[in-house]
């Protein structure tokens, strides 16, 4: 039982639970309202659904027909995204195209509708479209162009962090939520778990929002209110190891399974499929679903399937089903967004749950969920996140596919190449690793992009594991197992998808690792546990966290 | 008229070559790529892990044997050339290449130390190695032994030689004398051209071929190097330059040896070079950079091989045909995204395991490795279906054949001689019936 004499180790306003886009979304707004903000995220920032999408930032187009007021809402945060997140945002361009698959009948009110919702959008000729991609199926009928862009989810949700830092948020990854406490019918803390220092911290605070996306059902179970049904709604990706199209490509049909081709850094990013999935934790790849997305593929781009696919993995939307959601309330919430305020549901003041919504809008459900707790505090407080660029975009233009080549130039006679397929340098593997220095390597590939080019972590692998030694981050034993694990976690991506020029690929680095370095005889464990599992235990006894880290190529 | 046409330049594809030129044959060397030496480690493999590791890779091949056949799925090569071929394959390459090149014994397998530090098992290796190497047998202990002091020295400039990691590994590694090494790492900076940071082990090699930059190099490794330590070396001391190496040991004064990197791998480079030269010189016609495309047949034969040399097709009559292009890392063997196996030139049938070629455990075998062709025991490629042969003058050899894990067996070159042999047998002797005719 808390007890509320106890010394906490900290005292804030909120405690924010998740570090996805939402969760980190909503402890910037809060800071930067000078409100005092913990945020507690179980893995690493952007590891569920945010770190697991196609990249799209939209231009609103998709939901021209089926949500006019959605359209609006992507087309406005678009723009601020765009300037607030800079070095995150590459403004590709979309079209949406009608292939010879496609009725007519949907492109006919296409523009009409764009108009209306005031989402920016124009009708070109075919040969104009396929001018622009040239990969571009011959037979599509009519195109239609949009200002949909490009986003790296974790680059934008690290940015967000680095801001809510410099507003004086503590944000807390590898912290594991245990429990919410109440008092009175209030929240008044939470108890969490440091899980790579193995250790509990207990936290006063007077709001928690729930920003755990998929899990907020099982957060919420912690404060005691149960039933709060977060259906997983699982979808897979697929990236090739090229641009095959250097603009969004979106299907000008009413949204549907692989409806779309988004290009992001060095690959093209076919989605998506929509499952209904028993467990976040535990998101498949079938086969049958990655043979439609080829499908998908060739509609859009004819000679896909002869194209290379390099990675896969399995997101999962948070459907929200609970009827008592404030669901009429849509004038103060985002849509597609789900808010439960615990205190009409189920007599408890202090916690908000929110889930859904869009990666284009989290910074407007922030807002949205921050305005409604300052009324709840009494206090006015305005946002101002729309205003200010977040550290890492202050003086940046936005993104370009071809950043890391200029800087390559800038630096080759003074700096290693040590991924050549994502041209990361030694000296950025070395800075990040000095300032995260109890960060995995898959820590570090989510923020340096190591390993997940065309050879998969065939060759950088083994030297990011050397370096993890000679920066004296740890020994050479326990270099080699996260070496391993390392590429275990790029198996669960691989294996649903290899096929064609990567199975040459994985012979390769198979050789490599298992025939000239020997890995499976080094030291350490031939096939490591996962050191930081996440989810209940599996059935067969295995540790979870598995399947789930199947992520962005 | 050429008597065979044999396709890939690997080390089944030369070495055959030269058996075949030998027996008084004209050959013609047909290859797109530059051969899979450059990929591996340079040291010739008969069986390293069954998957206990192996001490003695023949005496012990009829128990891994029984075992592959009790797993079920096409015949291991092994069962399809039997072993004296192995020795025989072995053999003939040791004369190719002398002693200055390969040394060691087909009988007993010595375990060498990797790039991340790992105690590998192989036959036969390079003089450059034999520092290196620690016995399997605890009675005769190797050259490293409980109790050796090795220096790992890394080049700042080569980034695939991890010092640190390799050297806390082997220290941290039980020896089969029940001892441990004692190691430590150091660092030396050599760049390969210029002030350039990034240098491949290749350049490195090229730089090393010079003997004033062989001074050099020993200069800058004495001042980290103590006096009775042995010292680890990435394998880039000289590629073309047979002295290098003798040579650096003898200025450093010290037990030295050299580790095999990843690809480009100096070490298969230098039996490539050697082989070769030799088969040039023997007169084995090669014609580099050139596919494969097709064949002729009539009836149940192959009579000539159809290759995309510059601008034209290039027809090639011939009496055989020997395969020998390497498995899924050359392109030979191919998954499609339908997941349909196939050998993506002649579409020749493929063996395969039964049961899902893929599966989802890291640390587990991939059946589809072992998926490729079925061959008699003259190596004439088969239809699984039938098991009848698809051309009786197509032959096939080394990677592409069904049945191993060259990787996670360390068997790819006993593979590659055994077959090699037994191809060349068959071929010489059909040859030699037809001049009789």
């Amino acid at each position: 039982m808390y007890q509320g004499v106890t010394m906490a180790d900290f005292s804030v306003d909120v405690v924010v639970v998740g570090g996805g886009a939402t969760g980190v979304g909503v402890a910037r707004d809060a800071a930067m309202r000078g409100l005092d903000v913990v945020l507690l995220e179980r893995a690493d920032l952007a590891q569920g659904t945010t770190g697991r999408y196609h990249g799209l930032l939209h231009s609103g187009g998709r939901y021209v027909v089926s949500d006019p007021e959605s359209a609006r809402e992507c087309a406005q945060e678009n723009a601020i995204v765009t300037r607030i997140h800079a070095d995150a945002v590459e403004q590709t361009g979309g079209l949406f195209v009608v292939t010879p698959e496609d009725s007519e009948d949907y492109a006919d009110g296409f523009l009409a509708a764009a108009h209306a919702a005031t989402v920016p959008a124009e009708e070109i000729s075919v040969s104009q479209a396929l001018a622009r991609e040239p990969r571009l199926n011959p037979g599509i009928k009519r195109a239609f162009a949009v200002f949909d862009g490009t986003v790296d989810g974790w680059q934008m949700v690290w940015g967000a962090a680095e801001s809510a830092r410099e507003h004086g948020a503590t944000i807390l990854s590898y912290h594991r939520l245990t429990r919410i406490h109440r008092e009175n019918g209030r929240v008044v803390g939470v108890s969490c778990h440091d899980v790579k220092n193995d250790r509990e911290l207990s936290i006063d605070c007077r709001f928690v929002i729930n920003a755990a996306g998929a899990w907020a059902g099982q957060v919420a179970a912690m404060a005691g209110c149960h039933d709060v049904q977060v259906v997983p709604g699982r979808g897979i990706m697929i990236a090739m190891n090229h641009r095959l199209v250097n603009t969004v490509v979106n299907r000008c049909i009413r949204p549907a399974d692989g409806d779309i081709l988004v290009p992001v850094h060095t690959v093209s990013i076919i989605g998506t499929t929509d499952v209904k999935a028993p467990d976040p934790d535990r998101l498949a790849i079938p086969r049958a679903e990655v043979q439609q997305m080829l499908d998908a593929g060739e509609a859009l781009v004819p000679g896909f399937r002869e194209a290379r696919a390099v990675h896969a993995w399995s997101g999962a939307r948070p459907l929200v089903k609970d009827t008592r959601v404030a669901a009429g309330d849509t004038r103060h919430m985002s849509r597609g967004m789900a808010v439960i305020d615990h205190r009409e549901r189920d007599g408890l003041a202090g916690l908000f749950s929110i889930s859904g919504g869009k990666l284009t809008t989290y910074r407007l459900m922030a807002q949205r969920i921050v305005d409604e707790m300052c009324a709840q505090m009494g206090e006015q407080r305005a946002c101002t996140t729309a205003d200010e660029a977040v550290p890492a975009a202050v003086g940046s233009p936005t993104y370009r596919v071809t950043h890391r080549l200029a800087e390559r130039e800038q630096a080759w006679q003074r700096d290693q190449i040590v991924c050549e397929c994502e041209l990361m340098s030694r000296s950025a593997f070395v800075d990040l690793l000095a300032a995260e220095p109890l960060a995995t390597l898959d820590d570090l590939r989510r923020r340096l992009r190591i390993g997940m080019g065309p050879c998969q972590g065939g060759f950088c692998s083994t030297r990011a594991a050397g370096l993890l030694c000679s920066q004296g981050q740890t020994d050479a034993p326990t270099a080699t197992i996260e070496l391993r694990e390392f590429l275990k976690h790029r198996w669960i991506g691989l294996w649903p998808i290899l096929a064609g020029a990567q199975v040459r690929q994985n012979a390769l680095d198979e050789w490599i690792a298992r025939g000239t370095l020997d890995i499976d005889h080094a030291p350490g464990q031939a096939d490591p546990p996962e050191r930081f599992p996440i989810g209940a235990p599996r059935h067969d006894g295995q540790p979870a966290g598995s399947e789930q880290k199947a992520e962005v190529a | 008229m050429r008597d065979v046409v044999v396709v890939g330049a690997g080390l089944t594809g030369l070495v055959a070559s030269i058996r075949l030129r030998r027996a008084g044959l004209e050959v013609t060397l047909v290859h797109q790529g530059i051969g899979g030496l450059q990929l591996g480690q340079g040291t010739i493999d008969v069986l390293g892990y069954r998957p206990e590791r192996v001490a003695r890779p023949l005496d012990e091949l009829a128990d891994f044997l029984a075992a592959q056949e009790r797993q079920g799925g096409p015949s291991h090569p092994y069962a399809v050339t039997g072993p004296e071929a192995i020795t025989e394959g072995v053999g003939f390459l040791s004369q190719l290449v002398g002693p200055q090149l390969l040394v060691g014994d087909v009988h007993t397998n010595v375990a060498l130390p990797t790039a991340i530090g790992a105690l590998r098992p192989t036959s036969l290796y390079q003089p450059s190695m034999a520092d290196g190497l620690v016995s399997l047998d605890p009675a005769e202990p190797g050259a490293l032994h409980a109790g050796c002091r090795v220096v790992v020295v890394g080049i700042d400039e080569l980034k695939d030689f991890p010092a640190q990691l390799i050297a806390g590994n082997l220290a941290a590694t039980d020896l089969p004398d029940g001892g441990r090494l004692s190691t430590r790492a150091a660092q030396v900076s050599f760049p390969a051209r210029g002030s350039e940071v990034d240098s491949t082990g290749l350049n490195i090699a090229r730089a090393l071929d010079d003997p004033a930059r062989r001074s050099e190099f020993a200069r800058v490794l004495s001042a980290v190097v103590e006096p009775g330590e042995t010292v680890a070396l990435p394998a880039v001391l000289g590629i073309e330059d047979a002295r290098a190496f003798p040579e650096l040991r003898a200025q450093l004064g010290t037990a030295l040896f050299e580790i095999p990197l990843p690809p480009p791998g100096v070490p298969g480079m230098r039996i490539n070079e050697k082989l070769t030269r030799i088969a040039r010189a023997e007169r084995v016609e090669i014609i580099s950079g050139s596919a494969l495309t097709g064949i002729t047949a009539e009836a149940d034969r192959v009579s000539e091989v159809i290759v995309a040399t510059s601008g034209h097709d290039t027809h090639i009559p011939a009496r055989a045909v020997l395969l020998a292009p390497g498995g899924f890392e050359s392109g030979a063997l191919r998954l499609d995204s339908y997941q349909q196996l196939s050998e993506p030139i002649l579409d020749l049938p493929v063996a395969r395991p039964s049961g899902e070629l893929i599966n989802d455990s890291w640390a587990r075998e991939q059946p589809l490795f072992r998926a490729g062709l079925a061959t008699d025991t003259d190596m004439v490629v088969l239809d699984p279906r039938t098991g009848g042969p698809v051309h009786r003058n197509l032959h096939a050899a080394g990677g592409i054949l069904a049945g191993a894990q060259r990787w996670d067996e360390k068997s790819g070159e006993g593979i590659a001689l055994a077959s090699a042999m037994r191809a060349c047998e068959a071929i010489v002797a059909r040859c030699e019936e037809k001049d009789h005719d």
